[in-house]
């Protein structure tokens, strides 16, 4: 899986990846390209150099900055490397291309053997980043331009010159073709360093933190960045949550409307993107574990487009999950709300059904939240919920072990504290209470 | 040497024909030509490429233009590579147009190239910023046809304008339009509190609403559907329009006039300054204007200098 299939994940990934600063045009290409890591060992790696890079934002903030505006010079010339590579003569356009990387590179201390490609280019030893086919590649082409500048309309001595410039073009070119490949790993070694100061730098701006990698997922002080970043505009926090799970064992969260369910799940799922791609958390601290697979189900406004109902569209979207957890492999599954759209029974049946379906899978993760009741082997999470003898507005979003499964009742409390019409929610009250007797 | 010296006075400067052929090419050329280079760095280009298929059309020559020794110059990779004199490369941008990346060079000798830089005001604005390194003291943009926008003082300070025969072939006509023009660069700045209403021609303006306002913000182009809502709309007062700039005018000239009538009147946030007005008395269909009326009825019209530089060949 690559970065750019999960960048408009519903979990809202997008975000940091919006406020992430790459300089070049090029890391954003090579970024999206970057293939979704499996294996802890890997992970580890790519932590060790982003905690190197953030000392470095830490220690020496003005070096940072300045390799980060320089490489705003960062061209994708890996089309020119790999023709050069592979034969082909270059023109001016191309020389100057790889003249400004080489320069580039050596200003930032990359690459290899650079003088050299330099130095073909710059025949005269100026230093300076602009190129043209200098007089002091041949006495042949200097005579020549001399020649066609005393007598412009000579086309005999026109034709002369360009055939000089063509056949200074192919010695060049061939010149500098052993570098090509050289240089094409130079040049993706600059756009990686553009992404590590990015990341480096947006770890120190956000408060996010590399974690340690485990069997199981131990998450404390997570957050989403995005809604977070809404809620500070709106004069208001995020609070923090903690979080564990594990596979084999089936998590629900339940808990009242408005209770940060939902958000919960969507971090959780770009917690795991983040770390399967090396970057630091929105956390406090974490032990996190890899998975082969991360499937989430939310429902969202696609299914107006295709036409499916939203009952239908999320259907196909958990089958298609399970499908996926078939299939083997380590899992996590990530399922918001499923079935929430139709009547409770029903609703509560599949929610129960799909909680044994999935039950005693050694290599499946399950996070689900829901407001049905259902009763299974696995852990219960509860929203802490509405603060006891507080007026206004106040949540706690906490999560909290519990051992009932029974859902809380809520939603009318929730609906007083917003201010709906009175009559309306006395009214359900009624209702409600003479239902259960 | 008319209007060169105004010229260096500017950090920069859009020539904009009102139609192609108008002269706009010998106007950029007669200019390039003047320009005390030794102690002056310039850089030219040209916006969009719509120029030269028109001329592919009407079989009249390219717009070429003669760069001098030491000048800068940006233009695409395909018209880079074409044609040019021997040029020191600068830079090669990250932005795509439909010739490839515009690339900008120093003529090391002088000679004629292929103007097709930046293609929208904005790419062109970030071009213009990027140049700061080069230390370059003015910048000419050949504005292409139909883009007056290169011309908005958001992008350039001052501008050149180059009317001819190939706007309009009878003299009191071009005369007409050509002022109308004019009176829309001219168009007085407004310095005024802000206007208690803002509208747009997307927006959906009500006549009602409009009632009571003396002045109305303009968001966007002012359309003569716009300005016609504001003409019912008003009252026995008088309403002044506030528009971004005279770029963003696109009502005819019935319908402005009619809106002065009535007591009404235009202003603008940014203004240009306009330096000169260049003719062409001759149409690429062949027909020829006399140039001396031409000049001195335009000249009477709009109170401002006009030049016929391929006739009168002013002195270097």
């Amino acid at each position: 899986m690559k970065f750019r299939e999960i960048v408009e994940s519903p979990c809202g990934i997008r975000y940091l990846f919006d406020e992430l600063g790459l300089q070049s045009g090029y890391a954003r290409k090579v970024l999206l390209d970057w293939e979704m890591m499996t294996d802890a060992d890997r992970i580890d790696a790519a932590y060790a150099t982003l905690r190197g890079f953030y000392d470095l934002v830490l220690t020496d903030r003005r070096r940072v900055e300045d390799m980060r505006f320089r490489l705003q010079g960062l061209r994708d010339i890996s089309g020119t490397l790999t023709s050069l590579a592979e034969g082909a003569v270059l023109d001016e356009i191309e020389f100057f291309e790889i003249k400004h990387m080489a320069m580039l590179a050596e200003s930032l201390a990359m690459g290899k053997e650079l003088d050299t490609v330099i130095g073909i280019l710059d025949p005269d030893g100026l230093k300076i980043g602009t190129f043209y086919l200098y007089d002091s590649y041949s006495v042949e082409l200097r005579n020549l331009r001399a020649a066609v500048e005393m007598d412009p309309d000579d086309s005999v001595l026109q034709e002369q010159l360009a055939n000089e410039e063509d056949r200074l073009k192919k010695v060049i070119s061939d010149k500098l073709r052993p570098f090509a490949r050289g240089l094409l790993q130079t040049l993706q070694d600059m756009a990686e360093l553009d992404i590590s100061l990015a990341m480096a730098v947006q770890m120190h701006a956000e408060g996010l933190a590399i974690p340690t990698s485990g069997t199981e997922t131990t998450i404390v002080g997570m957050f989403h960045p995005g809604v977070r970043a809404i809620l500070k505009a709106k004069g208001r926090s995020f609070q923090p949550v903690d979080f564990s799970f594990r596979r084999g064992e089936p998590a629900t969260v339940i808990g009242a409307n408005m209770g940060g369910k939902t958000v919960a799940l969507k971090t959780l799922c770009m917690l795991q993107y983040l770390y399967q791609f090396g970057f630091a958390l929105p956390v406090e601290s974490a032990v996190m574990t890899p998975f082969d697979a991360i499937r989430f189900c939310i429902g969202d406004e696609q299914s107006e487009k295709t036409g499916l109902s939203s009952f239908a569209a999320e259907m196909q979207r958990i089958d298609q999950a399970v499908a996926v957890v078939e299939q083997g492999g380590r899992v996590l599954l990530l399922v918001d709300e499923p079935a929430r759209t139709t009547n409770p029974v029903e609703g509560t049946a599949l929610v129960a059904a799909l909680l044994e379906l999935l039950a005693d899978r050694p290599n499946l993760a399950l996070v689900m939240t829901t407001h049905y009741t259902v009763e299974h082997g696995g852990q219960c999470w509860r929203v802490q919920g509405l603060l006891p003898g507080t007026k206004g507005r106040t949540m706690d979003y906490r999560l909290v072990k519990t051992t009932s499964h029974e859902v809380p009742h809520e939603a009318l409390n929730i609906a007083r504290e917003l201010g709906i019409d009175p009559r309306w929610i006395e009214l359900a009250d009624t209702i409600m209470k003479r239902h259960y007797e | 040497m008319p209007f060169v010296g105004e010229i260096l006075k500017h950090r920069s400067v859009s020539i904009v024909g009102l139609a192609k052929n108008a002269g706009k090419t010998e106007c950029l050329n007669y200019i390039i030509k003047r320009l005390p280079l030794d102690y002056f760095n310039v850089a030219v280009t040209s916006i969009g490429i719509d120029g030269e298929t028109t001329d592919q059309v009407t079989g009249t020559a390219k717009p070429e233009i003669t760069v001098r020794e030491g000048m800068f110059f940006a233009t695409s990779e395909k018209h880079f590579r074409q044609k040019r004199p021997l040029s020191e490369l600068y830079a090669v941008s990250d932005e795509d147009t439909a010739l490839g990346r515009v690339v900008t060079a120093k003529a090391l000798q002088e000679g004629k190239v292929l103007l097709s830089g930046p293609s929208s005001a904005s790419a062109l604005k970030r071009w213009m910023r990027s140049l700061t390194d080069f230390g370059i003291d003015l910048i000419l943009i050949d504005g292409a046809l139909s883009r007056l926008s290169t011309a908005s003082p958001a992008v350039s300070e001052a501008m050149v304008l180059s009317t001819g025969a190939a706007y309009s072939a009878n003299i009191r006509e071009l005369v007409n339009k050509t002022a109308f023009v004019v009176e829309l660069i001219r168009l007085p700045l407004y310095l005024g509190p802000d206007p208690g209403i803002r509208v747009s021609s997307f927006s959906a303006v009500e006549v009602g609403d409009l009632k009571g306002n003396l002045v109305i913000e303009v968001e966007g182009a002012l359309t003569d559907r716009l300005l016609q809502k504001v003409r019912q709309g008003m009252g026995e007062e008088e309403v002044e329009l506030v528009v971004g700039d005279f770029t963003k005018v696109f009502c005819s000239q019935e319908l402005y006039r009619a809106f002065v009538r009535r007591g009404g009147r235009v202003s603008v946030r940014m203004k240009s300054e306009l330096l000169a007005v260049c003719v062409n008395p001759v149409a690429p269909n062949g027909i020829v204007l006399d140039s001396d009326i031409l000049c001195r009825e335009l000249s009477q019209r709009i109170g401002l200098p006009v030049y016929d530089i391929v006739k009168n060949e002013y002195e270097i």
